[in-house]
Order: structure tokens, then sequence, then C-alpha cells
């Protein structure tokens, strides 16, 4: 079973009354076959069941979004818990003054299915792979038998760098600064975006339905951070974060050189920013 | 009257890339024995004066600054570093000399993952993907490009030091770095 970062809350939400859908009388409970065939056709077939929202680290959305997304297999049932689902089930029938059936019986189903999904997904694996008598050796480095060549390609690339050639596509580069940055290039910055990269939390979990970030939120969290003092963008960005947190960090403060309120210089290989 | 030697020469001024001798001769109507000549001379005349060289590389001819000029012309160029690590040139050397290669049999030379420096080798252009291996996964082939050689002043891959069965290396002469 998946351990839950702590502090993580699996909320699940009845909305019950928010679409007209549910205001209908007791009487359209038992619907004739051809009122429900013109009903909307969801992805449980025939009925939405009820708007029980799920939010957990894996998955965020409705029930019968959830329903899709499994029967797809686009998402890992075994990330998503399934008993606060079947307790806002519960609570819906017993808290809704007129249910309705048709609605019930397609979340009942849709819970089921999960249920299934879920129990063969916990199950042990019929066939376990069988283990070798003695630990997999590890192939060992042979890197060594190319140093001689690694040594005589380092002395020909310092050769070469003496020689300048015509470069391709002599003009304008296509990626100049619109604006004057003096020292630093665009290599520059993309050297130092990408060690921000290699320090991100790759363990991180970003859902893909989490609600996406702003950039003007962004530039905010920056302006807090950014001061006076020239500092790299690792200095910057303190304590863990991830691959999406560092191209956030880097796309505003490209916002804030570009309107001018933050600056950046070269200290050897180094870009340090600071508040213009 | 403009000589074949002065074409070639005007040829080679524009190119932004080697320039190969079957390219050179078809622009100015020369055989390649009269094309060969024709760069034999001029070569000739550009080591004797003047600030260019002519080069042979990445499968093709290309003027260059002698290297006697390097200082002054970086000073003006402010040429980006383009520095190679430790952990990049073996990548590089093992896709150079195994070629095609896939990523899991340069990690089983290498002994640790390897993903890292595939992927900036082909930002840098020196290293490409030239196939899939006919193996379970179909997984890719790596191989050197132009670029490599260019980068590393190899007129072909034949120029690479030769490593003989036992892996023992013998190198030609390298100067100091």
């Amino acid at each position: 079973m998946p351990k839950w970062p702590k502090g993580t809350v699996c909320k699940t939400v009845i909305r019950r009354f928010e679409s007209g859908r549910h205001l209908q009388s007791s009487l359209s409970i038992m619907a004739p076959r051809r009122q429900l065939a013109e009903r909307p056709v969801t992805a449980l077939g025939v009925i939405a069941p009820p708007p029980i929202n799920i939010q957990s680290p894996a998955f965020e959305g409705s029930l019968a979004m959830l329903f899709q997304c499994v029967r797809d297999q686009r998402i890992d049932l075994l990330g998503v818990p399934l008993y606060p689902v079947c307790e806002a089930y519960f609570e819906y029938l017993l808290l809704s003054e007129s249910p309705n059936l048709d609605e019930a019986a397609a979340a009942l189903t849709a819970l089921a299915y999960l249920l299934e999904r879920k129990a063969w997904l916990l199950l042990p694996s019929p066939e376990p792979e069988p283990e070798s008598a003695e630990p997999m050796q590890l192939p060992e480095s042979s890197i060594t038998d190319y140093d001689l060549a690694i040594g005589a390609l380092l002395a020909w690339h310092a050769e070469r760098s003496l020689m300048f050639f015509r470069s391709p596509g002599s003009g304008p580069s296509p990626y100049e600064f619109p604006y004057e940055l003096e020292s630093v290039s665009s290599q520059d910055l993309a050297l130092a975006f990408e060690r921000l990269l290699r320090r991100a939390d790759s363990a991180i979990f970003e859902p893909p339905t989490r609600a996406r970030r702003s950039l003007s939120e962004q530039i905010g969290i920056v302006l807090r951070a950014i001061d006076g003092t020239w500092r790299t963008l690792g200095e910057l960005v303190t304590g863990r974060f991830s691959r999406a947190d560092a191209v956030y960090w880097f796309l505003a403060l490209l916002e804030l050189i570009r309107v001018g309120q933050v600056s950046a210089k070269l200290d050897g290989d180094l870009v340090l920013f600071c508040r213009a | 009257m403009i000589s074949s030697v002065d074409r070639i020469f005007a040829l080679l001024f524009v190119a932004d890339s080697p320039a190969s001798t079957e390219a050179l001769g078809a622009s100015i109507g020369l055989t390649e024995g009269q094309t060969t000549e024709a760069i034999d001379l001029l070569r000739d005349r550009l080591d004797r004066e003047g600030p260019l060289q002519l080069v042979e590389l990445a499968g093709g001819y290309q003027l260059a600054t002698k290297e006697e000029l390097s200082e002054c012309v970086s000073a003006f160029l402010k040429p980006q570093r383009q520095r190679l690590s430790k952990s990049l040139m073996e990548v590089l050397a093992i896709v150079a000399y195994r070629q095609p290669i896939t990523s899991s049999e340069i990690e089983a030379i290498r002994g640790v993952q390897s993903d890292y420096g595939i992927r900036i080798l082909q930002e840098r252009r020196l290293i490409r993907e030239v196939g899939r291996k006919h193996a379970p996964g179909r997984p890719s082939l790596f191989g050197t490009t132009q670029q490599f050689l260019h980068q590393f002043k190899l007129k072909d891959l034949d120029g690479l030091p030769k490593l003989d069965a036992g892996l023992a290396v013998s190198l030609p002469a390298v100067p100091e770095s």
C-alpha cells in the first residue's frame, strides 16, 4: 500500500444539490426507459454518479473521472485511497433527502468496479520472478581502457579551439536579447537554469491534475526572495523543490529581467541576480 | 584572369561548413584531380603568408584563422566556453569507438548511469541517434556527428587513435593542452 506523505489529506466532498439534476423530484427516480435514454451519457455509460470529488496525491477529480481513468489505464489505482470515497458514498445515501436511485446505482457500480480492480492489484503476483542463486554481478567499469584516447581527444579539442571558422548563419543571432544584459548571454542563463534543474528533487510528486500556477504568483514569490544582494539562482531557491518549481522560478526571473526589476551579471561561470 | 586556386579560395571564403572536393570541383567545373591540385596550391600559399590556413576536417576543407592569432580573435569574438567534463569525454570516447552503441552498453563500459552525458552530448550535437537496435525494446543506437569531427579537428573517424584487440591504445604524440 502506498504511504501518504505526512500532512496529506484525502478529502472527499459531496457537493449535493449543486446542479439541477439533484433537484429532481422523487417521481423521476424510476424514470422510464425512454427518459433514461435521453439523459446524458457519461463515462459510466448511462447515468452520471453523484459528484463525489476525490482529492488525493495521485488523483484529483470526480468519481466518474476516476472510473474513466482507471478503465483507460491512465492512472495507478494503488495511489488512490478508496475508503474515504466509500464513506462519502454512504454519507450521500444517508444524508440525501431524496436520493436519486439511478445516480446512487451508478456510483455503486463505479465503486464496485474500482474496488475489484484495486483488489486484483493488491494480490501478490502469481508467478514471482525467479531469483538467481548468486547475486547479480554488475559489470566492472572498463573506461580506463579509453584513458589515452580521451587524452588525445582533449588535446585535439584544445588545439581546435585555437582556430576560428566562419560561423554558420552569419548575422544577428536569433537568440539576441532585445535589451541590454551586459556580459550575460542566453547560454549563461541556460546553464544557470540547468544547474538549478539538477538540484531539483525528482521525488516530489506533482499530480498532472493540479491547478496550474500563475506566473504572476511566482513573480511575487521571486520578488519576496530577491533583494539587493547578488546571488545565484541556486542560492535564491532554497529548500526542496521540484523540476516544475525550477521552471517557474526561471521563467519568473526572465520576466523580471525583461521588465527591468531584476539585474543579472556574470561572476566567472555563475550568473548572479539581484533586485534592480 | 582568375585562377582555379583563387576560385577555390573564394568558395572556401564564403563556406560556413567544410566543403568537399567534389562540391568545390563541381561548382567551378574542375575534375577531382584538378581540384585537389588547386587545394594543395592554395594550402601552400596560405601557409606561407596571411592570417588564414586551410584545414581538412569533417570530410571537407574549410578556412580557419591561424593558431597564432587565436588570442586576438577570441578577444574580439568572445566565444562561449564549451567545456567537456571528464564524464562527458568518457561517454563521447565510448560512442566514438563503439558506435553504433546503446545507452545500456555505454553504461556497461562506464559502470555508471550515463543518461545525462548522452543528453548533453546530443544537445551539443556531438552525438546523435543513428538508429534502433534489433533487440527487445528496440533501444536507440548512438553515433558521432559531423560536429564531433569538426570540434576535434578530425578528417573522419579513421583519424581516431587505433585501439587494438586488447584495447591497448597506440596514440600519436599529442601536444600538451
